[in-house]
Order: C-alpha cells, then sequence, then structure tokens
C-alpha cells in the first residue's frame, strides 16, 4: 500500500513537471535589455498587460544601468550573444549595427505613420527603420519647486536677466537656487542647447546643421556666456555631483529649480511623493525666446540573430500603438505616438505646453551636430570655471560641427 | 626497493631515454593547464587588441578597416594621454610614500605586538576586503558637500572653516581621491611589512643590540635593508595598480574625471574612448582608438615594471 502511494505520487510530480515543461517550451521567450533601473515598475507592468493580452510570450527584462548597459550591449553584439530587443544610442551607433547586418530592417515590418513626426524621423535613418522610440521621448525644460518660489515671492523666469534675479534673491534668502549635477557634463550640456534654442530655434538649429548659421555668431555666443554666468547660482559642488545625485537632491527640495525632462519627474516622485512642482521652458538668452529640447527616449531594435524575429517585432508595433503609449505617457514620459497624452499628470501637461513655444530637437541626434555634445561635456568645466571665454568655447563646438551643406 | 631500481636500469636505453625527456620536460605537464589558460584569456585577446588597433572599428558594426598607425600617432600626440598619464604618476607617488612611511611605521608598531594587536590589525586590514566600487560609493556619500557626514563633522567640530567641496574643488579633487585610496591601501602596506618584519631573524636583532646598536640604528641598518624585498613587492604592486586604476577614480568623479578632468586617469580615458563620457551620446565613441591607448600603456607598464623589479632586486641582493 504504502509502495503504491508513493509511486501514485512519483507519477504525478513526473506529470505535472512534464506538463509544466510543456508549457515553458510552448511559450516564446523574448529577451530584453533596457537602461532605466528607475522606470522597472513602469516597464514591468506595460510587459505584463502585453504577456496578458499574448500568454504565448515571455518577455525577460533586464535593466541595466545607462553607460553599463553600452559597455555590456557592445560586447554581447560584437559576441553574437545580444538580447533580442534592445536600445543602441541613436545616431552613430544605430547606423552601424544596421550597416553591419547586427539589427534586423523593420522599414515594411513595422508601421509607424501613427507616431509624431520627431519620431518618424528619429526612426530614420537613410530611410530605411532600424529603431523605434518606444519608450516615447523626452522633452527638457526648468523644474522649479512651487512651495519655495512663493515663499520667496519669485515666479518663473523667462530670460537671462530674471532668472539672475531670481537666483539673486533666492541665494539672499539662504536657499540654493539651482542644483545642476555636472560631474559628467549632461546638463552643462542641456543647458547650453536650451539657451542656443533659445536664440536659433528651431529654423536656426537647421541652418547650423545646414552650416549656413555657426555656433559661434555672436548672438548665439551669447548663450555660451549665460551657461557661463549661471555657474555662481549652482549648488555647491555641483561640478562634482553625479546626475543622480542631483535629481534626488532637487526631490529633496535642496534647490529651488533643476534643468530637467518629463522622464524625471516619475523619479522625483520615487524620492518624495509629496513633490511639488511646476515646469516651464527655460529662460531665454535676452531677446530669445525660452526653449525647450526634445529627444527620443531609448529607439528599440531587433537583434538579427534573435530566434523570433516576428514576435519581437510584433511587440515594437504593439508598443506604438496607443493602448501601451498610454501606459507610457502615464507612468513614464511623454508618448511619440499622435493623439497620445498624459491622462492625469499635470506637470506632465505643463511640460507638454512648455514644449510649444520653442522645441528644438536635441544636437546629439544629428549627424551634422552629433559631436557637440561631447564638446560640450569636455569644455563646460572649463568654462565655468572661466579658463576659456565664451567666445573660445562657442569656437569649440563650432570646430566639431559637420554641416551637411558642406 | 633495490630491486626495483634495478629493473628499472636493466630496461635498456629507450626507457631511460624517455625518463630522461620526463626528466627535462615533465613540468610543462603542470604547467601546461595554466599556461593554455594565460594563451585562450591573456595572449590571445591581447593579440586581437592589437589587430583592433590598428583598425577604425568603433565598437559596433562590422566596419574594420585597417588604418595602421593612425591610432597611436594620435594617441601619443593627444594632451589628454599625457594629462591622465601625469595624475596616475601623481598617484603613485603619493601613495608610494604613504605606504612607506605610514604603512612601515604602523607595522612596526603592530610588530611590537601591542595589546589587542589582533583588533588593530583586523580593523586596519578591513578597507581591503571592501570592494573598491563600495568604498567609492561610501566616500562619495561621506564626501558630499551637501549631504556628507564629513563636512556636517567638521561644522560640528567648530572646524566649519575646514569644510569644502572635496570632490568638486579643482584643487582638492585629486588629493581627496588619493586620500581615499590611502585609506584603502594602507591594509596592504602592514600586512606586507608585517609579514617581512616577522621574517627578520632575532638573533641579528640581538647581536646588533650586544654591539651596541641604539634601536634607530637597528632599525636602518638592520631592519630596512632586511624590509628589501617587502618594499620591492610593494613599490611594485603600488605602481601597477596606481597605473591601472579606474574603478574607485569612476565612482567618485566619474568618467570625465571630473572636476574639468582634474582626476582623469589613463583607464577612465580609455573606458571613456571605448564606451563614450555618458549614456546619451555615442558620436565620440572608438574603441579602436581605446585599445591603442590600452596598448601603449600596457608596453609603457611593461617596460617600467621590468626596470622596476631589476632595479629594486639589486638593491635587495646589495642589502
Amino acid at each position: 500500500m504504502k509502495n503504491h502511494l508513493i509511486g501514485a505520487l512519483l507519477g504525478g510530480c513526473v506529470l505535472a513537471t512534464a506538463g509544466t515543461m510543456a508549457a515553458a517550451q510552448d511559450k516564446v521567450v523574448l529577451t530584453m535589455w533596457h537602461g532605466h533601473p528607475e522606470w522597472k515598475n513602469a516597464v514591468e507592468a506595460i510587459l505584463a498587460r502585453y504577456e496578458e493580452q499574448n500568454p504565448n510570450i515571455d518577455i525577460q527584462l533586464e535593466e541595466i544601468p545607462g553607460q553599463s548597459l553600452i559597455a555590456r550591449l557592445n560586447t554581447a553584439l560584437a559576441a553574437g550573444e545580444a538580447p533580442d530587443l534592445f536600445a543602441l544610442r541613436l545616431g552613430p551607433a544605430v547606423a552601424a549595427a544596421g550597416e553591419a547586418g547586427q539589427i534586423i530592417d523593420l522599414t515594411d515590418k513595422v508601421d509607424i505613420s501613427g507616431m509624431t513626426e520627431a519620431a518618424q524621423s528619429a526612426a530614420r535613418y537613410d530611410g530605411k527603420i532600424w529603431s523605434v522610440p518606444i519608450f516615447g521621448s523626452y522633452t527638457v525644460g526648468l523644474y522649479y519647486h512651487k512651495e519655495i518660489f512663493d515663499e520667496n515671492g519669485v515666479t518663473p523666469p523667462a530670460n537671462k536677466t530674471e532668472f539672475m534675479e531670481v537666483c539673486r534673491k533666492l541665494q539672499d534668502s539662504g536657499v540654493t537656487p539651482m542644483i545642476a549635477p555636472a560631474q559628467d557634463g549632461v546638463i552643462p550640456a542641456f543647458l547650453y542647447m536650451m539657451m542656443a534654442s533659445s536664440v536659433l530655434g528651431a529654423d536656426g538649429f537647421e541652418e547650423v546643421r545646414a552650416g549656413t548659421r555657426r555656433l559661434d555668431d555672436p548672438d548665439v555666443v551669447e548663450a555660451a556666456r549665460f551657461l557661463q554666468d549661471i555657474y555662481p547660482c549652482f549648488a555647491d559642488g555641483s561640478l562634482g555631483t553625479a546626475y543622480t545625485e542631483g535629481k534626488a537632491l532637487f526631490a529633496l527640495e535642496q534647490g529651488a529649480m533643476l534643468e530637467g525632462g518629463s522622464a524625471d519627474y516619475a523619479g522625483f516622485l520615487q524620492t518624495n511623493p509629496n513633490i511639488d512642482v511646476g515646469v516651464v521652458p527655460f529662460p531665454a538668452v535676452d531677446g530669445g525666446t525660452p526653449a525647450t529640447v526634445t529627444g527620443m527616449q531609448d529607439t528599440f531594435s531587433v537583434n538579427s540573430e534573435s530566434e523570433h524575429p516576428d514576435e519581437a517585432i510584433a511587440f515594437i508595433q504593439w508598443m506604438i500603438q496607443p493602448e501601451a503609449a498610454q501606459m507610457v505617457a502615464d507612468t513614464i514620459t511623454l508618448s511619440n505616438t499622435v493623439g497620445v497624452s498624459p491622462s492625469d499628470n499635470p506637470v506632465m501637461k505643463e511640460m507638454v505646453e512648455a514644449s510649444l513655444s520653442n522645441d528644438v530637437r536635441v544636437f546629439y541626434e544629428f549627424p551634422e551636430t552629433g559631436d557637440v555634445f561631447a564638446a560640450i561635456q569636455e569644455n563646460a568645466a572649463s568654462l565655468f570655471l572661466g579658463e576659456i571665454t565664451p567666445e573660445e568655447f562657442s569656437a569649440k563646438l563650432q570646430a566639431v560641427v559637420k554641416p551637411s551643406g558642406a | 626497493m633495490l630491486a626495483q631500481s634495478r629493473q628499472w636500469d636493466g630496461r635498456g636505453g629507450r626507457r631511460r631515454r624517455q625518463s630522461a625527456l620526463a626528466r627535462r620536460y615533465g613540468h610543462l605537464l603542470f604547467v601546461a593547464p595554466g599556461f593554455v589558460f594565460f594563451i585562450a584569456f591573456m595572449v590571445l585577446p591581447s593579440l586581437a587588441g592589437f589587430a583592433v588597433s590598428l583598425t577604425n572599428w568603433t565598437g559596433v558594426g562590422t566596419d574594420f578597416s585597417f588604418v595602421g598607425l593612425d591610432n597611436f600617432v594620435e594617441a601619443l600626440g593627444s594632451w589628454p594621454l599625457y594629462r591622465a598619464a601625469w595624475h596616475n604618476l601623481i598617484m603613485f607617488l603619493a601613495i608610494l610614500v604613504f605606504q612607506h612611511t605610514v604603512g612601515l611605521f604602523v607595522a612596526v608598531q603592530l610588530h611590537a605586538k601591542p595589546r589587542f594587536m589582533e583588533v588593530y590589525r583586523t580593523i586596519l586590514f578591513l578597507p581591503v576586503i571592501i570592494s573598491l566600487v563600495s568604498t567609492g560609493f561610501i566616500w562619495t556619500l561621506m564626501l558630499s558637500p551637501n549631504i556628507g557626514v564629513i563636512n556636517a563633522l567638521l561644522k560640528d567640530l567648530g572646524l566649519g572653516f575646514l569644510a569644502r567641496a572635496w570632490l568638486s574643488d579643482p584643487d582638492l579633487a585629486l588629493a581627496t581621491v588619493i586620500g581615499v585610496q590611502c585609506w584603502n591601501v594602507l591594509g596592504w602596506a602592514i600586512i606586507i611589512y608585517l609579514a617581512g618584519l616577522q621574517a627578520i631573524p632575532e638573533e641579528l636583532l640581538q647581536a646588533a643590540e650586544i654591539d651596541g646598536a641604539t634601536g634607530w640604528v637597528r632599525f636602518r641598518r638592520v631592519v630596512f635593508p632586511l624590509l628589501s624585498p617587502s618594499f620591492t613587492a610593494l613599490t611594485v604592486l603600488t605602481f601597477i595598480g596606481q597605473f591601472r586604476v579606474f574603478d574607485i577614480v569612476y565612482v567618485l568623479t566619474g568618467p570625465l574625471g571630473s572636476p574639468n578632468f582634474e582626476t582623469d586617469v589613463l583607464a577612465t580615458l580609455i573606458y571613456r574612448s571605448a564606451f563614450g563620457g555618458s549614456s546619451i551620446a555615442s558620436n565620440d565613441v572608438r574603441m579602436s582608438y581605446a585599445v591603442a591607448l590600452a596598448v601603449i600603456v600596457f608596453v609603457i607598464m611593461a617596460i617600467a615594471s621590468t626596470f622596476l623589479i631589476r632595479v629594486l632586486r639589486r638593491r635587495e641582493i646589495s642589502a
């Protein structure tokens, strides 16, 4: 009797295991890497919705923080061990992977007609679609703490003169005017892009790309001067402060203002659920128009060595449909899908409004101005410390522009 | 046993030849596994790396166009390489002096077996077993001018005038990074010198004492010369360690060696060239150039290390 019982139990176990294995074998497993651990909950919720609608798909997500992702992804690509879905940095990296056949040409496989013009433009390279910005786009402007502003009787500045006045008043009250984590040069690069955009506008930026306008033109040099002049408004130790630390400091109200993107707001909330901030376009160089800049969030490609390319492509297509796009807009950042806007997020709505007046694409997504970002990173600290003049700084930036008309 | 030997000897020349072969080359069998791994994971990748340095490969894609020695010429003519190497050199010299003075001093004190010696030794060695990345994060937080405990402590002690933006001040950042490293490597210096001190025969010290040598003379004339092997080991290890230091600098001051490249070292320069200065733009990424930099650093370090070992070994022999 005892032997029969053990036998029955063993048999049951075998059957159960076999059943589980069969179910597992039926499932298509897609591997996916992305570089935003801070979005973990939001992305997992989106993936769960997709898996719910597609029970045969299991997407295994791995979050690898930004810079480490690049090192690991490049190595994995070279070794032929990259995941099914991954995001390369937009620009030369995507182009090189496409030309090398490491990623699938999505041109006739994914319909991006429902996306914004900027997103379609970013997705296309030499007429082909190699990657799709499925996690929306980010618009960068100026965040400010409403309460700190109210307490000190100041309003969001619209130009350099007003900004310097707000800075002075806040400093007089013992408040740090601006958190600007400049350790890796990313924040100074965004500050400069917005300041220069306030002079150039979208049309002027196109002229820079074409070579009919220069970053060392006297009026554009004023953007570099603005960047240099606001350095005293930064928090102590800005040159050595990391981006993540800076965002946390701002969320914890250690400073009144922060240059930040739409995708940063979710992180602020995670650090301080009671945060009360507003967002405006970044103040203009005097005489210019306050500006925001917009770039594509991770643009995802499909590994050409994927065992399940059709399923991976279907997932990308689903991500840009209204349902997923709405989840992105509500929990991560602005959507790239036409007609989708944040449903209940006043800060993101302010960001959308901020971008209506003078929004320019980020410089580094274009081959002509791609190197400007790195040049700012390398030279901003010298500008802040007064080792180079705004004229010299601007000349260094112009030196790396490769005009399309040249 | 004798019979076995005779039987062995009596088997003729062929067997004896095998035995000679085995005696001469048998050790290779023991070396072979490690050697195979060394070839597979060190030599071949290094050769492949050198091949990559002769191309224009960006790190992504399959464009490996041959560019000859262009990357090397460009690297050797670029100021950032010399700036980074200068920072490595300063770090090496500062940490070397620290280890051979403070490290040796503490080791001598511990060698005298004070009360709670084991506790002291454990505490002093503790930083060594903490990963450099963790060390970097801990110190980043402690040194932060906004939330750090160091400045807060100074203020509480009435020394607020000493509070600084330790990692952001261009005049202080490199010294601060060196300070953090000193905290981290002190344990090594102590352990190596302590081992050297414990190996010195007591008779020599007693003989010197009988000859009337004072404590300082005994240390200078007997102990220190006999610590030469420890000195050599520590110097060479510090040289190699400081010229390839990466993780702690990366965590403390980022990929750009902030502020304004004041803490940029060879490894961060190579990393930045290979993977970019940020996760946002990729335009400045050139893997082949980074590999060329790494090859240059490898060659210079190999030459310098060999020279250093020879000079220090000669000193050991004469001592």
